[in-house]
């Protein structure tokens, strides 16, 4: 700051001065308010507009039929949870495992060498935009799957989830690293002068101590999963098909819809506003917004309630 | 473990022997874990790499040619650097990476140029910015007192250096309330009374030549900031002016030398200031501090090992690689043969809408994080709303991407009524997808500013906001730069809101409004995924993504770059 617009500082009147601050206090919270009104507005938005679906279709119907074929006026959800639910399913299984054992290579065994180049690598792979992921499954993952024997449709649920899984895996692993990290170096080392092995040490101290941290990433995937849209849009399918328990690896090897490729289907078909097709977008969007929202806020609350406070 | 078993009280593994099978085998497998995590996606990204390039489309001897030249000697130099000299390393990677950066930046800027705000009209906008805020400046260096007046002028000047006075044509009809009824239509024009400076500078029968203009008003700007910031960090004037002066020099060389390299006299401009400007203070600095000058020699390997291996296979009239990704695809508009498919107008609406993100989202992000880190009480009502604003951000960095997209459809298309599928709207949208990850990493950024710095300020007697303004953000700002670059990385790569608020498949003309409709790199992926042609899934397709992801992997290498030589810092 140069001399002079020091001087015009202190003589210019306290009053300005005054006024300035309050402004620039206002100004500043309201872009902090404005992710309320953001969030405000997905409710108010996603709400009134499902609101006029409800008043086209029966919502007892909705939320019990079990067949969804929009562009003939059946709205029945119950197939597209299913699928949601599937592919959740699978890339949970996909990705916990694998997630945490990167997690737990990247907390206790990895040198620092070694953790220098892992975690940007997988910080990257996170960054990957999901179109590409979803490219993978449908040009890659779905024709290698079939060439491994299995009975695959060109678009299935199966190469969907196991690339969500996929996707998910930096999510996991980072955070349940974050919280494995956190365990303080006394509990390790008190575990090792009881002579426990690092093994023992591993399992047995530091993941029951981050037990929080890494349940909180489970939390935080899966509801990333459930949220993830292009994925499933491109590889897993347009066809709503309702859960067939009967035949469990059906439902796998075939195409399904979930609810975030209902969505991307009533607006990309040539539904028009005003059409219950169109309406119907707001209702599985209301949904979506209330599962992934109350997941995360679960996750946040049992990161905060069952942290362990070190000193 | 040497423990004792309860029921019987014998010692297990007091004898010493301790089974390491088992703490081995859990090592491996997370150890192999990891890599599957990592192997997964790189083996995918290989082949959709070598579907894009076909490098084994190529001549034998093509291929031999460049492993010769080019590989060998990189790898060679690389083993050495990482065996016998780190810091060199490090310095290799950032040489290498900082001219691959900036020439993707000065693309973007050319982009920008071409198609968003030509240079004459940057020109105009510039100087009159120039000249309002220097009126601005004088008025309150000359005129202390008069809040009022001094209002006025904050207010006015700059208006009518940038917009004038403009004319106002109304067409409202007044209905009477209820029955909707038309009682009169309120109806006039007035002309434009006062032309803006901007105008008036844009119809001068003389104008300066693009080149020129880019010249004086992107270049000068750029070298006065970049000689500031070296007189700065050396506290020497004479090093600032020749960092500042060596700047213009290099871009007005273009003027002259540019048609003898065949490019043309603004990409010269704009390459000189994005590309070599900081390449060069870097090059300097290296040197200056004289820790691993030999990892300057990396880049020069490459560039000249692709040099002599391009001119050998032209001599040897071996026949390269049948490349899918090549410079025809970047800069065609998409078409319905795989042959002729191109990405250049996705690739001119993705920068639009990137341009929007960034104003929309940055400012609003940091507002937020300078409030809640530093204005934001901690109790009383307002505490409270405070906690609710934090815990709301978080969970709002979760929601499906696909709800945004509903949330832009009916915020802006449905309601405020613009046009569905045009810039604006798909910035917005965006803008406010990324803004909880914004103000995240901006708020991790602020909180890392030590409180002592803060207090210096408060104890020589400056305000919150000078305090603000001139320690905490300044300071801040490598973190937020960082953050905030991650943040424009995932939006870049964001499909499904664009799907949401109706963004065009196909569009073969690139926009050239904020409020034209246009198509973004992955929705253009999108749209070629549903072609069932083999060239198209294996070929236009993989070519697009490669274009995307180097795109993305830019930008997160930027972003780390930052980061590194900031934590290097402190």
């Amino acid at each position: 700051m140069g001399n002079e617009s020091f001087d015009a500082d202190l003589t210019r009147s306290a009053h300005g001065q005054i006024a300035k601050e309050r402004l620039y206090h206002w100004l500043l919270f309201f872009c902090a308010a404005l992710t309320v009104f953001v969030t405000v507005s997905i409710v108010v938005t996603l709400a009134v507009d499902a609101v006029a679906f409800f008043r086209q279709v029966d919502a007892l119907s909705f939320f019990t039929g079990t067949e969804w074929e929009s562009s003939r006026g059946t709205f029945g959800v119950l197939p597209l949870v299913t699928a949601t639910l599937v592919v959740t399913a699978v890339s949970a299984i996909v990705a916990i495992p694998i997630g945490t054992a990167a997690a737990v290579y990247l907390s206790e065994y990895a040198s620092d060498r070694m953790r220098s180049v892992l975690k940007p690598a997988l910080e990257i792979l996170a960054g990957i935009p999901t179109v590409v992921y979803g490219y993978l499954a449908l040009v890659y993952l779905t024709p290698w799957l079939r060439k491994g024997g299995l009975d695959l449709s060109m678009f299935n649920l199966l190469s969907a989830s196991i690339m969500v899984g996929i996707m998910i895996i930096p999510m996991v692993s980072s955070i349940s690293e974050d919280a494995m990290s956190a365990v303080p170096d006394s509990l390790r080392e008190a575990g090792y002068g009881l002579g426990a092995t690092k093994f023992e040490v591993s399992t047995g101290v530091v993941i029951p101590a981050a037990v929080s941290g890494i349940f909180s990433s489970y939390i935080l995937a899966l509801s990333r999963a459930i949220g993830e849209t292009m994925i499933v849009v491109m590889a897993g399918g347009m066809q709503a098909r309702m859960l067939d328990l009967t035949n469990p690896f059906a439902n796998l090897f075939n195409s399904g819809q979930t609810m975030t490729a209902a969505m991307v289907h009533a607006v990309t078909s040539d539904a028009t506003g005003g059409t219950p097709e169109f309406y119907s977008m707001f209702a599985i969007g209301l949904t979506l917004f209330f599962v992934t929202f109350s997941m995360n806020l679960l996750s946040n609350r049992i990161a905060a309630r069952y942290r362990e406070e070190y000193q | 473990m040497a423990t004792t078993d309860e029921s019987t009280g014998s010692w297990f593994g007091a004898d010493g022997q301790v089974s390491q099978v088992r703490g081995l085998l859990f090592k491996l497998s997370c150890l192999g874990a990891t890599l599957l995590a990592l192997g997964l996606v790189l083996v995918f990204l290989l082949y959709v790499f070598n579907d894009a390039v076909q490098p084994l489309t190529a001549d034998t001897g093509w291929l031999l040619t460049f492993v010769v030249t080019l590989v060998l000697p990189a790898v060679a130099v690389g083993v050495y650097y990482y065996t016998r000299d780190t810091r060199a390393g490090e310095v290799a990677y950032t040489a290498l990476g900082l001219p691959v950066a900036t020439t993707l930046l000065a693309g973007g800027v050319v982009i920008t140029f071409e198609h968003i705000v030509s240079p004459h009209a940057w020109f105009a906008l510039a100087l009159s910015a120039t000249v309002a805020f220097g009126l601005v400046e004088l008025h309150a260096r000359t005129r202390t007192a008069g809040a009022l007046e001094r209002l006025a002028v904050v207010v006015l000047v700059p208006l009518l250096a940038l917009v004038g006075v403009p004319g106002i044509a109304v067409d409202f009809p007044v209905e009477t309330p209820l029955l909707g009824q038309e009682l009169f239509r309120l109806s006039f024009a007035i002309p434009e009374l006062v032309p803006s400076l901007r105008e008036v500078i844009l119809a001068l029968p003389v104008l300066p030549t693009a080149a020129i203009s880019l010249l004086l008003t992107f270049t000068l700007p750029i070298a006065a900031a970049a000689a500031w910031h070296v007189r700065r960090v050396r506290e020497s004037d004479r090093d600032g002016a020749i960092a500042g002066g060596a700047t213009i020099v290099a871009a007005g060389l273009g003027l002259v030398a540019a048609p003898l390299v065949d490019l043309s006299a603004t990409t010269w401009v704009v390459l000189a200031t994005v590309v070599a400007l900081p390449v060069g203070l870097y090059v300097e600095s290296v040197v200056r501090r004289d820790v691993g000058v030999s990892g300057l020699a990396f880049p020069v390997v490459v560039a000249a090992g692709a040099l002599i291996g391009a001119f050998l296979v032209d001599a040897l009239g071996f026949a390269g690689p049948d490349l899918w990704l090549d410079w025809d695809f970047l800069t065609s508009p998409a078409s319905t043969t795989p042959r002729d498919a191109g990405i250049y107008p996705a690739l001119v609406g993705s920068v639009m809408m990137l341009v929007v993100v960034a104003v929309a989202a940055f400012p609003v992000g940091v507002g937020a994080a300078v409030y809640l880190e530093e204005y934001a009480p901690n109790d009383g009502l307002l505490g409270s709303i405070v906690d609710l604003i934090e815990i709301n951000i978080a969970n709002l960095a979760g929601v499906p991407s696909v709800v945004y997209g509903v949330l832009g459809l009916t915020l802006f298309v449905r309601t405020a009524g613009m046009q569905s599928g045009i810039v604006m709207v798909g910035g917005l949208t965006i803008g406010l997808l990324i803004l909880p990850i914004v103000i995240v990493s901006a708020q991790e950024a602020i909180r890392g500013v030590p409180d002592s710095l803060r207090q210096a300020s408060y104890g020589m007697g400056a305000t919150k906001w000078q305090t603000v303004r001139n320690v905490v953000l300044p300071r801040a700002l490598p973190g937020i730069m960082t953050g905030t670059i991650l943040a424009f990385g995932r939006a870049i790569g964001e499909t499904a809101p664009l799907l949401m608020i109706g963004a065009a498949a196909v569009v073969r003309i690139p926009p050239d409004t904020f409020f034209s409709l246009f198509s973004a790199m992955p929705r253009q992926i999108f749209a070629w995924s549903k072609e069932i042609e083999t060239e198209f899934r294996y070929g236009v397709l993989a070519a697009g993504v490669v274009t995307l992801l180097i795109v993305m992997l830019m930008m997160n290498a930027s972003a780390i770059l930052v980061r590194n030589k900031y934590q290097r810092q402190n």
